[in-house]
């Protein structure tokens, strides 16, 4: 199966981009069997900051693996465009990721042996028509840092860094696993400015999984989980900017 | 370049002392390897390049006497190419600033320079002259021991008669590459050397005109390695003249030693560098392994950018890829080295006109090829596992280290004695099943290298006062060109310092039993000998039956005998008519293949009343007195050989010890390496996954030297255990090495005395304790408190 590329040969019938249809997966974690979603029908559409809210436990990690190709349902369906994720095989999974995914940690994974202007690379190497690195790490605010190891910056450098390393392949979604969970107050705002201007200036969709209700203030959508289960969808009519939210 | 190579290129720095434990195991292994099979080739190399040279002969037969027109009818025998007829005897070597009558064999060969079978490499000086009659090219070894130049004057005792010759050249000859004297079994050029004299001024020394004593031939190539058939017809056809043997090349005492060398190398260039590429696979599969699981949330990152598994897996197969090319680059070279030093080596036991360290390229590319094969196969796991992560998986905390109780825990009435930092020790190693059985394995492995090693050497030791102190008791063996009468006797018994002197008759024969043949020697001894007390391995004395044979179990293995049967011996020389003797007893020797008898029933044997070949004298004095004694026996007539027992232990010694020091070295150096690589490295590994755990009990109040303490118990315990291992298998592995090298020469005995045990336990232990020192300094130096902020 291929996995279209353009966004609007990506917008299915109901023009979402990426469909979750009664999604669940369940998975063992040592002797304990943990059913992390349960039922999960949600709809991800072009160029939205969809925040998802939701405590510890309450599958947040697992929709964002489950969305971003990482690991398949154990049952149910996930659409992007024509394309049924939950079949797909590892090939087609890992060109997903490559070139329609960009991926954001809470702990910023960067490779400690590589400084930040090749952690970006790590990803820039592996993609047809990356954009450029300089320029990537020059948007986040990291020209003068490129050639710094992550042990030699601050929390919230190294998660530029990752949101670069996310950036550099030019992808359609990018996914945020409590982006600012490590990092100081003011840090964790900037860097949600910098999401929100990557989807108002290049229009990309951008995804955030956060415990932090506060952050769900600048969003497009608000999805409510708990317990592995959508429990409400909200739409906020005016999303507040990054700099006015306060946790 | 890569990212991912970058990565890995500062991978492999951060983690040099793990990479250096792990190469140098690798490195180990193929210096073995291309050490052992550079020495193979070059030995080998060696050999057929002389052999062809000097048109080595395939078969040699001695004759009582011969005509040299006679003889020209073996070159029409099927099977033939070539044959040269030629005159042998010992002699006895007076050299002017020498007391001690020395041994030497003389032979014939032509006047004129030609090539001929078994020709000689002249090495100084020329080949003969037409000057004079009584020239003489003295073998090379020879000439360096008594600092022999072409134009010294020596002379040598032929025919009863006192001959002075004159030195033209030294030379060596592929016939001598071990020189052997008459019943040495190493050898010694300062007693014994080889005389080329022009063959018609033998034909005149030695009553041999027109005749010859032995003939030396070359077989076609078809032949070669079934020549039985051809020495029998050879045999039959010389009969009249009084063949008294016939020997091929594969016996011959010279080939075969260098041959049994060259299979031994073969053998150990097997065993040796295999132990070490298993046990570096192993510990190199632990390393990866764990380098892998560290590397979690980074391969499930890659994985989430978008990395394939194929390139995953290359990039963790990449290290184990640096891990072979390093170690097979390292150890090739030396490997070379090392085979330089046992070429150097081996010139003392072997003459070679060229013995060269070689390079081998094939040998080389052997090394490195199964170095890196060996270091992929041991990444493979690892690599596999990174390629099978799941991204999500990855991404999620490992769950926590199975929490079930170890067996041991059953038994609380031991369990509840043991301290806290003993539990934890014994929790960790019997939940590490792999780490723990790679740790085990590789101490036992080194520890059997070390019981193999000193077994080796108590074996030597064993052999050398068990041969030279309990069987041969004599000062002196003196023997004899022919049998002699018992005037023999009496008059050794009235040399100066002689306080006993006991007969000793040496009967070459063939003996038959069934289809089975041996072609050996019959001692007899006095039944009250003294000087020569035949035991079994046990060391007990063996009584000489005073009718019947006393055969070692080696012969009585050759021939399918037991004791009770009744063999058929024909000397060769005599009457050589054939007698059945029965077998009274056979006992198990380490030297040799003897057959004892008691001497008068053996003169009968041969129509004697009583005969003698030698006497065995016990004297007493100082160096005055052996002066004294020197000189009469140069005067001695029909003397062929004076040998000092004292003088054959220390040229054994010698010469063993060289070559013993160098390989107790390096097996004792490459056991150190197993053992002290295979438990940093275990260490080491242990040491990154527990960082958090060290931080948080450096909290609770732990000093680094406490922590480093729990650590030890691991490492004790793992290596202990691989040690108690490793002292039987080494033991065992001796065992088989010594069937292995069976030869009818010499079987090496088993011996272990307490010291060879406790050694080996003692040098695990500091192995042990140095890798551990190096463990001990990196908890000194941990930053533990940036440890407590790692995540996985």
């Amino acid at each position: 199966m291929n996995v279209p590329d353009d966004a609007s040969a990506a917008a299915d019938r109901n023009g979402a981009l990426l469909r979750l249809v009664e999604v669940s997966r369940s998975y063992q974690m040592g002797e304990v069997l943990v059913r992390a979603l349960s039922d999960v029908s949600l709809d991800v559409y072009a160029s939205e900051l969809l925040v998802m809210v939701g405590p510890s436990g309450s599958g947040k990690t697992t929709i964002l693996n489950v969305v971003g190709g990482m690991d398949r349902p154990s049952s149910g369906s996930v659409w992007y465009g024509q394309t049924d994720l939950s079949q797909a095989g590892d090939a087609e999974l890992t060109r997903y990721r490559r070139d329609t995914i960009g991926f954001v940690f809470q702990f910023y994974n960067l490779v400690p042996t590589l400084t930040a202007r090749e952690n970006v690379m790590a990803a820039s190497q592996i993609v047809a028509d990356p954009l450029d690195v300089d320029d990537v790490l020059g948007r986040v605010g990291l020209a003068e840092r490129a050639d710094h190891f992550p042990s030699q910056m601050s929390g919230g450098e190294q998660q530029r860094v990752s949101i670069a390393r996310a950036l550099v392949k030019n992808p359609r979604i990018m996914l945020c696993d409590e982006p600012t969970g490590a990092l100081d107050f003011e840090t964790g705002k900037r860097v949600l400015r910098l999401l929100v201007d990557l989807r108002t200036e290049l229009g990309k969709t951008i995804i955030i999984i956060t415990h932090n209700t506060a952050i769900a203030q600048i969003a497009d959508r608000v999805v409510h989980l708990r317990s592995g289960e959508v429990v409400g969808v909200h739409v906020n009519e005016h999303p507040e900017a990054p700099e006015d939210i306060v946790w | 370049m890569s990212v991912l190579s970058t990565k890995l290129l500062r991978e492999l720095r951060q983690s040099w002392i793990l990479l250096l434990a792990i190469v140098s195991i690798v490195v180990v292994g193929v210096m073995s390897l291309v050490a052992m099979r550079s020495l193979y080739s070059n030995l080998r190399h060696a050999q057929r390049e002389y052999y062809a040279q000097c048109r080595m002969a395939d078969f040699w037969i001695n004759l009582k006497k011969a005509p040299l027109a006679e003889l020209a009818r073996v070159d029409h025998v099927p099977g033939v190419i070539e044959s040269r007829p030629r005159i042998q005897f010992y002699a006895t070597v007076d050299l002017p600033d020498v007391a001690k009558p020395l041994g030497g064999l003389v032979l014939s060969m032509p006047a004129e320079r030609r090539p001929v079978i078994n020709d000689v490499v002249m090495r100084h000086g020329s080949y003969f002259t037409p000057q004079r009659d009584n020239e003489v090219i003295v073998n090379d070894a020879f000439a360096r021991a008594h600092d022999i130049k072409p134009g010294d004057t020596l002379y040598l005792l032929l025919n009863n008669r006192r001959q002075q010759v004159v030195v033209v050249g030294t030379a060596i000859s592929s016939e001598f590459v071990f020189a052997l004297g008459p019943g040495a079994i190493m050898p010694d050029p300062d007693q014994f050397g080889i005389f080329y004299v022009k063959h018609h001024w033998a034909e005149e020394v030695f009553d041999m005109e027109g005749a010859a004593n032995q003939v030396v031939g070359r077989l076609a190539a078809p032949v070669r390695q079934q020549s039985g058939f051809v020495l029998s017809e050879l045999e039959q056809m010389l009969e009249p003249f009084g063949a008294l043997t016939a020997t091929a090349l594969k016996d011959q005492s010279s080939n075969l030693i260098l041959s049994a060398e060259i299979k031994g190398l073969g053998i150990w260039a097997t065993i040796l560098p295999g132990i070490f590429l298993v046990v570096a696979a192993l510990v190199l599969n632990v390393l990866m392994s764990r380098l892998v699981e560290q590397q979690r949330t980074v391969i499930g990152t890659l994985k989430a950018i978008g990395y394939d598994d194929r390139r995953l897996f290359g990039h963790y197969l990449v290290f184990g890829l640096i891990v072979g090319l390093a170690g097979g680059a390292i150890g090739s070279v030396f490997g070379w080295f090392m085979a330089g030093a046992f070429t150097n080596v081996y010139h003392r036991f072997f003459e070679f006109p060229k013995l060269e360290n070689q390079v081998h390229p094939a040998v080389i590319a052997l090394g490195v090829t199964v170095s890196v094969l060996c270091a992929l196969l041991g990444s493979l796991r690892g690599a596999a596992a990174a390629m099978r992560l799941s991204p999500a998986e990855a991404m999620r905390s490992k769950p926590p280290a199975s929490g079930q109780r170890i067996l041991l825990e059953r038994w609380q009435l031991l369990w509840r004695r043991l301290s806290f930092a003993w539990r934890m020790a014994l929790r960790n190693v019997m939940r590490n099943h792999l780490r723990t059985a790679v740790g085990v394995f590789a101490t036992s492995m080194g520890i059997s290298l070390l019981m193999l090693t000193f077994m080796s050497v108590e074996a030597m030791n064993y052999l050398i006062d068990f041969q030279f102190h309990k069987i041969a008791r004599h000062d002196f063996e003196l023997t004899f060109e022919s049998e002699r009468s018992a005037d023999a006797l009496l008059e050794a018994q009235r040399l100066p310092s002689v306080d006993l002197a006991e007969p000793v008759l040496i009967v070459p024969c063939t003996f038959t039993f069934g289809s089975h043949h041996y072609k050996g020697g019959i001692t007899g001894l006095a039944a009250d000998a003294r000087l020569t007390v035949p035991r079994d391995t046990a060391g007990d004395a063996l009584s000489i039956p005073t009718t019947g044979l006393l055969m070692t179990a080696k012969v009585a293995e050759l021939l399918h005998a037991k004791a009770g049967d009744l063999v058929t011996v024909r000397p060769v020389r005599g009457l050589r008519r054939r007698v059945q003797v029965p077998i009274v007893q056979i006992a198990e020797s380490y030297l040799g293949t003897a057959v004892y008898a008691d001497i008068h029933f053996l003169s009968h044997l041969v129509d004697e009343q009583f005969a003698v070949s030698g006497v065995q004298l016990a004297t007493r004095g100082g160096p005055d007195e052996r002066r004294q004694l020197y000189r009469r026996l140069k005067e001695l007539p029909a003397l062929q050989g004076a040998a000092s027992r004292q003088e054959t232990i220390d040229n054994l010694n010698e010469t063993m010890l060289e070559s013993q020091n160098l390989s107790i070295a390096m097996l004792v150096g490459f056991a150190g390496v197993i053992c002290f690589s295979s438990v940093l490295n275990a260490s080491m590994v242990s040491l990154t996954e527990r960082l958090r755990e060290i931080a948080t009990l450096r909290t609770l109040g732990y000093g680094s030297w406490q922590i480093g303490g729990l650590l030890l118990r691991e490492n004790l315990l793992v290596n202990l255990t691989g040690a108690v291992l490793g002292l039987p298998l080494g033991y065992a592995l001796y065992i088989a090495m010594v069937q292995a090298y069976d030869m009818e020469l010499m079987r090496l005995p088993v011996v272990a005395p307490p010291w060879v045990w406790f050694t080996s336990l003692l040098l695990a232990v500091v192995f042990a304790l140095s890798a551990h020192a190096i463990v001990q300094w990196r908890i000194l130096r941990l930053d533990w408190l940036a440890a407590l902020q790692v995540k996985e």
